[in-house]
């Protein structure tokens, strides 16, 4: 066969050339940025003429990894403490989100526990919602006097001044962290409980092995390879959160690798903060290695696992009442009760004073009055509130449509080709975006778009640029769900089309979306989701003409304007929660089915 | 000796009822299936005895000793119940090798090492996969993987065997091969082994009782032999034999005493009970169940059909006859090829055939039929 017949005959088929395309585009918008940001950190840049000496701009530099790594205190305080700070609290938040996750998922799956749905249901609230909402909340709880201004709920309430270790730096970070993510650890452990087969662990009962061996021996170690892979995907989004440390840290100084990078990036030293962000990629880069590596070996079960015919559930006996009890209470605790809190603050005037006659409705209806705020007008009447809303919402859809399309496109084309070296080069860049920490990606963005390159004309500012941002990164989500979608789908029902002559473009629109509709909604839904609550990503790209809500809350925090930020904060959980709502009973999509659970 | 025993055992799921009032006592040494459609309760019942499922009511005895009661409320744990179960998908664990599989139950049992090593190699020797024993299971055929299973479930030497359609999962020519694999152990272990399968042929051939279940409710249990000739009612006439059995429905009238004369499209016949009598109402619907075997072919037979398909499959050939607007089966030994819509003479044989009840399904009588 000549070599121009066989380029043809492999872009006849059409997920040769989504593969090929997919390919080009995703290593010019994940790998090249990867080489500009290691461009970034031995450049000087414009900021940094003044501390790097005698140099001028552009020039070539070893002062950011020299300062970064080896310049004793300096080099402590700007990296290695935080590196520990988050190495150390993403580990514990870990553990959390892990035992509460897995726990829960246990007693959903495998046991005899009372109010399943409403448990299922409402546990995944604290992920759907943002992750500093949880972070809020504690503020508005257990904030005490040392930011100046009023105590929150628990001191109006009890009258005891709440321990600065209690209400911020690691404590709180890694309570916040644990619980945002444990719903995360819920899905993936659920899923790999629902499909291990009952069978295994029946087989061992007959065998005469005890409650405790049957769990040291059969179960955990048949869920522990996805156990440690949910535990480092954890770790890895731990690692790049940057809300709740800013929100609970920032108080007490303490400082993690992605509030650093928020500092240098936006203050004197980028240079400091591109190193940062490299550290974070590499590292997250060794957690998927580490879990391919773990998923690769030979013990995988993934191969073995028969449908899981005849569950039987464990008998809580005597504790089933108290465990369900507790746990409905626990998951309101976690999932409604700051809803309420950001209510009750938002209709106080005064801080710290919760009496009747301090409830206000001036900052949802109040005309702006100069003592007030700034002269701010309540949030429904706000015009800036309502631009930053329509900003969201529009960002969110068209991420989403950008991200969930590509992302089926993916999925079809990667599972079409599946086991050829392009269908796996273009898996793993489509979810490289996972692994880097989203402040680190918005910068090289920055860095990358800010200027004319080849030939996109300068983004900086702009919406365009947003929406590159937020597809690209949330591409993993709705690539995996793609990837669900069509992997449950047989390849017969395409070739039943292709044999009588439907196009492509209608196969994939009357044939295999319709069938797997509620999968591939999933892969929209995540996106829009995300992108409803993101800041981290944002936050370094928004100028005022195109500020989203998230921002402008993070705004109004950083100002003192208790109230607004908790009124935008209820609205964006509000929306967030209907949008999920609305979708999931209309479509059938979830957040769990996007996962992959 | 270990003799299981159910008393009126029920299972409902919400409103749906599993298994209905089932009493059936299980000999030692028997090899029972239960057999019937998917949906029927058998896996049910099995994994009742075992102890994987609890009764909604009922009582269940193993060996004399009460494991299951809901009037006293007695429920004794599987691991207790001294009993070996093989899994439909064999359940083997992936992260341990072969040998771990194996030697898991009898670590629980507290056997030192050594005696542990020669019962595992002693194992895998009789079950001949002493080649893999390093192996984990995901690097196993299915076929040698339901032999590490089989291997599993032996290794304590249980008195009682309980499998899940263990051959379901196995290809044709596996499957038949691991029938008298099956056949055989039960002959040497010297066990009671219950074997759940809605394989007809596989209840046939390796049990020596057979209880069918329709619907969660118990239709016949009996030798598979005398399921297979003088089945209960039509549901087990019609499930049991391939090819299925041949129905012909009509009205019957009884006449000189003991007999009875129906008319099949065309078809004049006459029925003479070989034991015991029968007697109908006027004008009672009847159905006549008549096996393929029974259907001969020949030019002195007096009825008259034309052959609709001709299977020859080697040893044997079913023929499908028309006559009138009836379809027959017929089974002929040896490969003959006849024409099709040729025109063949068929008479009826031997003293097997039944007539049952069309409105309650109940077998009437057993005795021989003739073309008048």
């Amino acid at each position: 066969m000549t070599l121009g017949n066989r380029v043809r005959f492999f872009f006849r088929k059409p997920h040769n050339v989504i593969l090929t395309i997919l390919a080009v585009s995703l290593a010019f918008l994940t790998l090249l940025p990867l080489l500009s940001l290691l461009k970034d950190t031995v450049v000087v840049h414009p900021s940094e003429i003044m501390s790097v000496k005698g140099s001028k701009m552009g020039d070539l530099t070893f002062f950011h990894w020299k300062k970064v790594f080896s310049d004793g205190e300096t080099s402590m305080n700007l990296f290695y403490k935080p590196l520990w700070n988050t190495i150390r609290v993403s580990l514990w938040s870990c553990l959390i989100a892990i035992g509460l996750g897995g726990g829960v998922a246990w007693l959903v799956t495998r046991s005899d526990m009372r109010w399943k749905p409403f448990v299922s249901t409402v546990f995944i609230f604290p992920y759907i919602m943002p992750s500093w909402t949880l972070a809020m909340a504690w503020l508005n709880f257990f904030r005490n006097r040392l930011i100046g201004g009023a105590p929150g709920l628990f001191t109006a309430l009890t009258g005891i001044e709440t321990a600065d270790w209690f209400a911020y730096g690691a404590f709180p970070i890694v309570v916040v962290l644990g619980l945002h993510y444990a719903p995360f650890a819920y899905i993936l452990i659920g899923g790999i409980l629902r499909n291990m087969d009952a069978n295994l662990e029946e087989a061992a009962v007959i065998l005469k092995a005890g409650r405790l061996k049957i769990l040291s021996r059969i179960t955990l170690p048949i869920v522990m390879p996805a156990v440690l892979s949910t535990f480092l995907l954890v770790f890895s989004s731990c690692m790049s959160a940057f809300a709740v440390p800013a929100f609970l840290g920032t108080p007490v100084r303490f400082q993690v690798l992605t509030t650093q990078l928020y500092r240098t990036l936006n203050g004197l030293n980028p240079g400091y903060g591109y190193i940062m962000a490299l550290v974070m990629i590499v590292i997250g880069t060794g957690i998927l290695m580490i879990n391919q590596w773990i998923i690769g070996k030979r013990k995988s079960f993934t191969t073995v696992t028969g449908k899981s015919s005849n569950i039987s559930f464990a008998r809580l006996k005597a504790m089933r009442a108290p465990i369900s009890i507790a746990l409905v209470a626990f998951v309101s605790l976690i999932a409604i009760l700051p809803l309420v809190t950001f209510a009750i603050e938002s209709f106080i005037m005064a801080p710290g004073d919760y009496s009747l006659k301090n409830l206000t409705l001036q900052f949802w209806v109040g005309k702006g009055s100069e003592d007030i705020g700034g002269g701010e007008p309540g949030i429904l009447l706000n015009k800036y509130i309502y631009l930053g809303l329509w900003n969201s919402v529009k960002l969110s859809v068209v991420v989403a449509f950008v991200a969930g399309t590509v992302g089926a496109l993916t999925g079809y084309a990667v599972v079409k080709a599946r086991g050829t070296k392009l269908a796996s080069l273009v898996n793993n860049l489509a979810f490289f975006p996972y692994l880097m920490p989203s402040m680190a990606f918005a910068a090289i963005y920055l860095s990358m778009f800010a200027k004319r390159n080849l030939f996109i004309p300068s983004l900086y500012g702009s919406f365009a640029l947003l929406v590159l941002v937020g597809a690209v990164k949330y591409l993993p989500f709705a690539s995996r769900a793609g990837m669900n979608a069509m992997l449950q789908l047989s390849n017969e029902i395409e070739e039943a089309g292709l044999i009588v002559g439907i196009p492509w473009w209608k196969r994939m629109t009357r044939i295999i979306f319709p069938i797997q509709k509620s999968s591939f909604l999933s892969g929209y839904l995540l996106p829009f989701i995300s992108c409803m609550r993101e800041l981290a990503l944002f936050v370094l790209l928004i100028v005022p003409a195109n500020r989203v809500l998230t921002t402008m809350l993070f705004q109004y925090n950083e100002k003192g304007w208790n109230q607004y930020a908790n009124a935008i904060n209820l609205l964006i959980v509000l929306i967030v929660l209907v949008f999920n709502t609305v979708i999931n009973k209309a479509t059938g999509a979830s957040i769990d089915k996007g996962i992959g659970g | 000796m270990p003799e299981i025993i159910l008393k009126n055992v029920s299972k409902r799921f919400g409103k749906f009822v599993a298994v209905d009032d089932l009493s059936m006592v299980i000999g030692d040494g028997d090899f029972v299936t239960l057999l019937g459609p998917s949906g029927c309760g058998k896996t049910t019942t099995l994994r009742m005895i075992a102890g994987l499922e609890t009764p909604t009511e009922g009582e269940i005895l193993i060996d004399g000793k009460t494991v299951f009661s809901s009037e006293r409320g007695v429920d004794v744990s599987p691991d207790k119940r001294d009993v070996g179960f093989l899994f439909q998908n064999y359940a083997l664990w992936p992260h341990m090798t072969v040998e771990q599989n194996i030697s898991f139950g009898l670590e629980n049992l507290k056997w030192d090492k050594e005696r542990i090593r020669s019962r595992v190699a002693e194992l895998l020797a009789t079950l001949k996969i002493d080649q893999f024993g390093k192996r984990y299971p995901s690097e196993l055929s299915g076929g040698q993987q339901q032999r590490v299973a089989i291997a599993r479930t032996l290794a304590t030497g249980p008195k009682v065997l309980f499998m899940d359609e263990p051959l379901s999962n196995l290809d044709a020519k596996l499957r038949t091969e691991m029938r008298s694999e099956l056949k055989r152990l039960h002959a040497e272990t010297d066990s009671t082994f219950v074997y759940v399968t809605h394989d007809q042929l596989e209840a046939m051939t390796l049990s020596t009782r057979t209880c069918l279940m329709k619907e969660g409710v118990l239709q016949q249990y009996a030798p598979p032999l005398e399921v297979y000739h003088n089945p209960a009612n039509l549901f087990v006439a019609d499930f049991v034999g391939s090819p299925t059995m041949n129905f012909l429905e009509g009205v019957g009238r009884g006449v000189n005493l003991d007999e009875i004369k129906m008319s099949v499209s065309g078809l004049d016949l006459l029925f003479s009970p070989v034991s015991g009598s029968i007697t109908l109402r006027d004008d009672q619907p009847i159905v006549m169940g008549i096996r393929p075997e029974f259907v001969r072919i020949g030019e002195t037979g007096k009825g008259r059909a034309r052959v609709y398909a001709a299977l020859p499959s080697g040893m044997e050939t079913v023929v499908k006859l028309r006559s009138g607007d009836q379809l027959l089966t017929s089974v002929v030994f040896g490969s003959i090829d006849y024409e099709a819509d040729g025109e063949v003479g068929f008479g009826f044989d031997g003293e097997g055939c039944v007539v049952f009840d069309k409105e309650t399904g109940a077998n009437l009588a057993i005795g021989k039929l003739a073309i008048i």
